[in-house]
């Protein structure tokens, strides 16, 4: 069926493969080396097919919907699928509003042909782990319901204005979905309102999963283990390309500043007050008098970034928006050399490590500034530091921008 | 304390030296003070190997025109190393490569005549790829980064000091700041954000007391002292139109830039908005919130 759809085939189809040969042990007889290299390959070649200069969806608005049927209890993720799911994903969620400050979540569980919404969206990371936390004790029963999960989640996201981005990432444990009503007729009003479904599953490929995650754009993926698991989770921290219908627009935010609370010294000094984000939990309320206040109706607030439950107005600092920014402008990739240890080498520009040839096959090259890195640093260039240390060591080559 | 654990932790210190000091304006009116300021970096960086065995130094420094890796050397000749007046072999070493290279650094940029910014966002770059090569191959380091500076006013270099702030941040190593020019409030957010000291010496001809004092002790000792208290950072976003800072401003949905007022075009990414017509959008959000 794979082959009709995207003209690929299935694994069992292609020619016969070996993939033993692409392991060779080294000169002490030790696998390490070659295995290593393929990991880093794998990682260069991601890295190639990320497009700069895309337009992305900035302002993600995600809903994460976790089976919770009696699938979930198998063992074959360890412990179980369900404890494996909310420990991959409270780092998940960790990663996600690290790179994306701005951007809100909520989280939906499907159990019992039921769905139920355990965290509205919010920009909050701590709100969900809570939220997980409770998952995690929660019985897993019954079967799933794609097709409720889906509607609930497009309940809520069809209302948000037009420039936000919209997606649904769906961990499915089961081979099976107990729906209400015809599904498809849910994917066509999905596509409808550009909500970008992406589905792991955890066991098996299903026609329906897919055709859904084709439909509206997304991704799909059946993890082999929980390492496998991992890296599809954080496949989706990484913002998605903008759909065509994204309108752009201008929003309105604003920047509070960090008001320290040094009561009755001045008459400028803050009162007493309760924070607006806790009002709702008395628990954790606690009276202070510093905090950040809304520029537009001075509710306070105790963090960023927030939305005024006043006013409305996005809160944010100006580190929240930098944060985003390494993906709007990516580092080139560098290009990949020979290295012959014959040559004279200057270490690596960065970490000043000497090459030797029984580790270094490749050394990487910045095409801006010309200076020549080592493949740890080529790696740790793009996926953590997001800037050249070369480019940014010349007047001529510094700004990003152009 | 722990005996067994102190033997096997090293600390890592990276001085970030910024040799376009003699141009700020602070230095410019004593020459000596330059000198003076490496001789108390040389001696702070000599106490920090003191502190511990184990403990590491790394050296970088930038000018207006590049970065340059002093210390240390990746083929260091170690052969002529011999003790000089009593002082230890390392540190000999240490003090000779550390003035020959700054030497050599001053000679070729003595030429170019730059006004611009010094290159620290390069600089740091470097330090964070060596920490994070150190830390790879050293299991327990806990490693940090000191910044010696007179000019960290560099709004065009903005996205490139972010982006070290977050990737130290999240590899867990400091950056102190010791800034001997005017107040930047730029490099006053990375201390912020790594939990680093950000500390400007009143007096800067006692530079090497306030090293040892504020800087040389390890981040876990630090608040059991009394250090100067934490600045207080101002977070507010600079506009991208006249690099004003704005309470409320419009960020573009597509690149986030920040504009003071609406405009229908935005300058980075040349997006077209629709007019004001569609702001109203906005109490549409707050329904979703009631349903």
């Amino acid at each position: 069926m794979a082959a009709e759809d995207d003209g690929k085939e299935y694994r069992w189809e292609t020619g016969y493969e070996k993939t033993w040969e692409a392991i060779k042990e080294d000169d002490d007889g030790l696998l390490d080396g070659s295995v290593a290299e393929i990991i880093q390959k794998a990682k260069r070649k991601r890295m190639l097919e990320r497009k700069s200069n895309a337009r992305l969806g900035m302002m993600r608005h995600i809903f994460v919907v976790i089976d919770l049927s009696e699938c979930m209890a198998d063992q074959d993720l360890k412990p179980t699928r369900q404890i494996c799911t909310i420990k991959l994903l409270n780092a998940f969620i960790e990663e996600f509003f690290d790179q994306n400050p701005i951007s809100q979540m909520g989280i939906i569980v499907m159990k019992n042909k039921r769905a139920e919404k355990v965290s509205d969206l919010t920009g909050t990371a701590k709100k969900h782990i809570k939220a997980l936390h409770q998952v995690e004790s929660m019985p897993c029963g019954g079967e799933p319901s794609l097709q409720n999960a889906l509607e609930m989640a497009m309940r809520s996201l069809k209302m948000l204005p037009s420039h936000a981005s919209r997606e649904i990432l769906i961990i499915l444990g089961s081979l099976t979905t107990c729906d209400p009503g015809d599904i498809n007729q849910t994917i066509n009003e999905l596509k409808e309102h550009v909500i970008q479904c992406s589905l792991i599953s955890l066991a098996g490929e299903v026609h329906i999963c897919k055709a859904l995650a084709k439909a509206t754009g997304g991704q799909f993926g059946v993890v082999l283990d929980d390492a496998h698991f991992k890296d599809l989770l954080l496949l989706h921290v990484e913002p998605p390309p903008a759909a065509a219908k994204l309108e752009p627009a201008l929003i309105k935010m604003g920047f509070p500043h960090h008001v320290t609370g040094a009561v009755g010294q001045s008459k400028d000094a803050p009162m007493l007050a309760i924070c607006m984000c806790h009002l709702d939990v008395p628990s954790e309320c606690k009276l202070s008098a510093g905090g950040y206040f809304c520029p537009q109706c001075n509710s306070k607030y105790c963090e960023l970034p927030v939305e005024c439950k006043a006013c409305g107005l996005t809160l944010a600092s100006a580190p929240h928006l930098a944060r985003s920014y390494h993906h709007l402008f990516p580092v080139a990739p560098f290009a990949e050399l020979p290295f012959n240890a014959g040559d004279k080498n200057d270490p690596c520009y960065s970490c000043q490590r000497s090459y030797s040839a029984s580790k270094d096959k490749n050394i990487y090259k910045c095409g801006r500034c010309l200076q020549i890195f080592c493949v740890d640093c080529d790696i740790f260039v793009h996926e953590t530091l997001h800037m050249c240390p070369g480019c940014a060591s010349h007047p001529s080559t510094t700004s990003q921008l152009k | 304390m722990d005996t067994s654990e102190d033997l096997t932790e090293s600390s890592l210190l990276v001085v970030v030296l910024d040799v376009g000091l003699s141009r700020a304006t602070t230095l410019r009116n004593d020459p000596a003070l330059a000198g003076q300021v490496l001789e108390a970096v040389i001696a702070f960086s000599n106490a920090h190997m003191m502190m511990r065995l184990k403990n590491l130094l790394a050296l970088v420094a930038c000018d207006t025109e590049t970065t340059e890796w002093i210390y240390p050397e990746s083929k260091a000749d170690m052969s002529d190393l011999r003790q000089q007046d009593g002082q230890h072999e390392l540190f000999n070493e240490l003090e000779r490569t550390v003035r020959r290279k700054i030497a050599q650094l001053l000679k070729r940029s003595a030429g170019s005549n730059s006004k611009g910014e010094s290159m620290l966002s390069g600089a740091l770059g470097r330090a964070l790829c060596y920490v994070h090569r150190m830390q790879q191959e050293e299991r327990q380091l806990n490693a940090r980064v000191l910044v010696v500076t007179a000019n960290g006013q560099s709004v065009s270099q903005y996205m490139n000091f972010m982006n070290v702030f977050f990737t130290a941040q999240k590899q867990n190593v400091l950056i102190d700041v010791c800034c001997l020019g005017p107040e930047s409030s730029l490099l006053q957010q990375g201390c912020d954000i790594t939990g680093g000291q950000y500390f400007r010496p009143p007096q800067p001809q006692g530079l090497l007391q306030y090293l040892l004092w504020v800087f040389l002790p390890e981040p876990l000792l630090r608040n059991k002292l009394a250090l100067p208290p934490r600045v207080k950072v101002d977070y507010r976003a600079a506009c991208f139109c006249h690099r004003e800072l704005v309470d409320i401003g419009f960020v573009c949905s597509v690149c986030l830039s920040i504009v003071c007022k609406f405009s229908p075009i935005c300058t980075t990414c040349h997006t077209l908005f629709k007019t004001p017509g569609t702001l109203p959008i906005k109490p549409k959000r707050k329904k979703a919130k009631l349903v």
